[in-house]
């Protein structure tokens, strides 16, 4: 009788036990990270995932500039995480460093990745094999205030159509008064101008970063013409004082001050918009280049590829399988203004309406992203040869000394 | 004389520090050299280049400019620090309530971040919202509000008012327990003289806190040739890079470019030199009191 009763007690224990050890062993939790100023889209793409798949994914967001030496170091000490989400400028360096695993068959037997858009297929690619997919994209657009086009006797509806009409527009803008502007860029912030000035370059048929030694650096006329705008608008105070300082603070902040009538800016400034300044009356296009019909973008934001040394590799290739799928597409990105990195998705039914973000999706899919390595290096960093061209040029008013000096520094960086 | 057995027991009782220096210190020193004669990048890979790094540094523009730079700033805003600190030691020295309340406020910055300070300060400086600007133009200083961030000599100026807000207590408290070692004889005798308040301040105060002044110094200067976090957060090297300091180049070096191998030789190169300067410091301030 005792013996049955310990039984009937201990027999529901041991099962109770045993499905929670399953469940430990079993659950394949996946641990991802992302940087942080893409933390937001990330978390509603794990979010959706999670809802709908056993193998949850814990998110982490890593500060920006500390991303690069965490994810160098977990691999090197074989601690990587399952899953990473990252600024697709480091792709290159990383697939030549063999921090990340080859999805080459599994992407091309996947129909869903024929349509993904041709930057992140570039981007993603080294010899051949490929190495991850866009998971937040992101874009860059020129937007304009159009209060201030009413006002200034401007067309609200006409945006400009190239460089000249940027700086025409913006002295009429100008003329306001006090304390309006006609244009604004960050002047101290190599990524925001690499992501925001370097494609109305691009748009004029420039070529802006080496891929190496040998290869062309700031070749073409549109480098000079469109830095030789800027210095003109700078000098006429078009642009705000405190421009020459802004590394990215405000960047974005500027714009939405509302007394600066043109700037460039990414397709995250959309749902920021929506959010946040639902009655600010703007409009959105391509950015453009030296003449009418030439248009392009930096196509940025984040790719996510699985660290080599992961412990869950096969839930993780589902991940970036399911990434490319119409439910991530549609429910995770569109459903929130997200741009899709599918072109075939790209007109869907969150997006019917929309002008802007039918606006920003063809930036997308017209714009560039350059395939170098050391990008950090060449761009991104505060002492960059793309910074000092554009600081030298627009605030000292040297602008063919400038670009000598910085092809002369991008070119021994891509030799190197 | 110790016998061999009391020997082993005090190396039993030093063996803790030591194991701690020996794996804090000395491993990741010589880490640091072994990495400092390679190419090794951040993202791996490299190889043995023998010296090419540290020949490398010695024609890299970039870094002697990041050094003459952090002379510069050290050498401005040490003796900003010291005079600052020694005034406020004389001025909190007696324990009146009031003289330890006044001590209590200037050393409060001391225990805030650095990182958190100077974001503070940045927000302070700032052209369009900042205080600090607001307050100048009201006091009728400058004309129009500045941007602090758009010169170097701005710049750093901005930087050395935050940083002295923030340290200036350290120095303070340093100097104060030299003085306040101070026998009251030695005072009370020279009082009786006819010593006047600063002939007490030249002739006894300032040599016989001498040692708190140096060590003072000493902890300023290192401090200040080591500056990354203020520059980092406050002026981002800007403008043109004329205000990056040795170790936000160490830094940029190591991390943004990935040159792991080249960032430790200028960490070895800064480390030599600011050892010889502590240790001339020290031999001078030994000479003095010798003479």
């Amino acid at each position: 009788m005792r013996r049955s009763k310990m039984l009937a007690v201990a027999l529901p224990l041991a099962v109770g036990l045993a499905g929670l050890m399953t469940t430990t062993v079993f659950a394949q939790n996946l641990s991802m990270w992302v940087r942080e100023s893409a933390a937001d889209p990330g978390k509603l793409m794990v979010d959706l995932w999670n809802q709908t798949h056993e193998a949850q994914i814990e998110l982490t967001a890593i500060p920006d500039n500390q991303l690069v030496t965490k994810l160098a170091t977990s691999v090197r000490a074989g601690d990587a995480p399952d899953l990473i989400s990252f600024d697709l400028i480091y792709m290159p360096d990383f697939m030549r460093a063999g921090f990340l695993a080859d999805l080459t068959e599994q992407l091309q037997a996947d129909p869903n990745y024929e349509t993904h858009i041709q930057a992140y297929k570039d981007i993603a690619t080294y010899e051949d094999r490929i190495y991850g997919v866009g998971f937040t994209p992101d874009v860059s657009i020129l937007v304009w205030n159009k209060e201030l086009f009413r006002q200034a006797g401007l067309d609200p509806e006409v945006p400009p159509k190239t460089i000249y009409e940027i700086h025409d527009m913006a002295t009429q803008i100008g003329a306001l008064g006090d304390d309006t502007y006609g244009f604004y860029f960050a002047g101290s912030c190599p990524g925001c101008n690499i992501f925001v000035t370097s494609p109305l370059m691009v748009a004029g048929g420039a070529h802006i970063l080496p891929r190496n030694g040998e290869d062309a650096a700031l070749e073409g006329d549109a480098i000079r013409e469109v830095l030789d705008q800027y210095r003109q608008m700078w000098e006429e105070g078009l642009i705000p004082e405190a421009a020459e300082v802004d590394a990215g603070e405000n960047f974005v902040s500027a714009f939405t001050a509302g007394n600066v009538g043109i700037a460039g800016t990414g397709g995250f400034l959309l749902s920021l918009m929506e959010r946040q300044f639902p009655d600010f009356d703007y409009g959105v296009t391509l950015l453009p280049g030296l003449e009418e019909g030439q248009v392009s973008g930096f196509v940025g934001g984040d790719v996510v590829a699985i660290p080599t040394g992961g412990a869950n590799e096969e839930v993780a290739r589902e991940f970036v399988t399911w990434v490319l799928s119409d439910e991530a597409q549609l429910e995770g990105l569109a459903k929130n203004s997200i741009l899709t990195t599918r072109t075939d998705l790209a007109d869907n039914e969150y997006f019917a309406g929309n002008e802007k973000v039918q606006a920003t999706a063809q930036a997308l899919e017209a714009g560039y992203v350059p395939w170098v390595f050391r990008f950090a290096d060449m761009v991104n960093s505060d002492s960059s040869p793309w910074i000092n061209m554009l600081q030298r040029a627009i605030f000292d008013g040297d602008v063919d000394g400038a670009i000598e000096e910085a092809r002369a520094r991008m070119l021994e960086i891509a030799s190197q | 004389m110790l016998s061999t057995n009391n020997k082993y027991v005090g190396l039993l009782y030093l063996s803790p520090a030591l194991l701690f220096v020996a794996v804090f210190v000395f491993y990741p020193l010589v880490q640091l050299i072994m990495i400092s004669m390679t190419s090794e990048s951040l993202l791996g890979g490299g190889e043995f280049v023998w010296f090419d790094n540290y020949l490398l540094a010695f024609s890299d523009r970039s870094f002697w400019m990041s050094f003459w730079f952090t002379v510069r700033y050290t050498l401005i805003i040490t003796p900003i620090l010291m005079i600052l600190g020694f005034l406020l030691a004389l001025l909190t020295m007696q324990n009146r309530p009031l003289a330890q309340l006044t001590r209590g406020v200037v050393f409060l910055p001391v225990v805030i971040g650095l990182a958190s300070s100077s974001l503070l300060w940045v927000w302070l400086f700032n052209q369009q919202v900042g205080l600090f600007n607001k307050a100048l133009v009201d006091l009728g200083v400058i004309e129009e509000p500045l941007v602090w961030f758009n010169r170097a000599n701005l710049g750093m100026t901005a930087v050395i008012v935050s940083v002295v807000w923030k340290v200036v207590g350290f120095g303070m408290i340093i100097m104060l327990s030299g003085m306040q070692s101070i026998s009251h004889e030695v005072v009370e005798a020279s009082m009786i003289d006819g010593a006047s308040y600063w002939q007490r301040v030249r002739k006894i105060i300032l040599p016989l806190s001498a040692r708190a002044i140096l060590l003072a110094t000493l902890i300023s200067a290192i401090g200040s040739m080591l500056a990354f976090d203020q520059f980092y957060l406050m002026t981002r090297g800007a403008p043109r890079g004329q205000t990056f300091t040795s170790v936000y180049w160490i830094y940029q070096n190591s991390f943004v470019y990935f040159k792991l191998g080249y960032g430790s030789a200028l960490s070895i190169i800064l480390m030599v030199v600011i050892m010889a300067g502590a240790a001339l410091q020290i031999t001078l301030q030994r000479r003095g009191e010798t003479a």
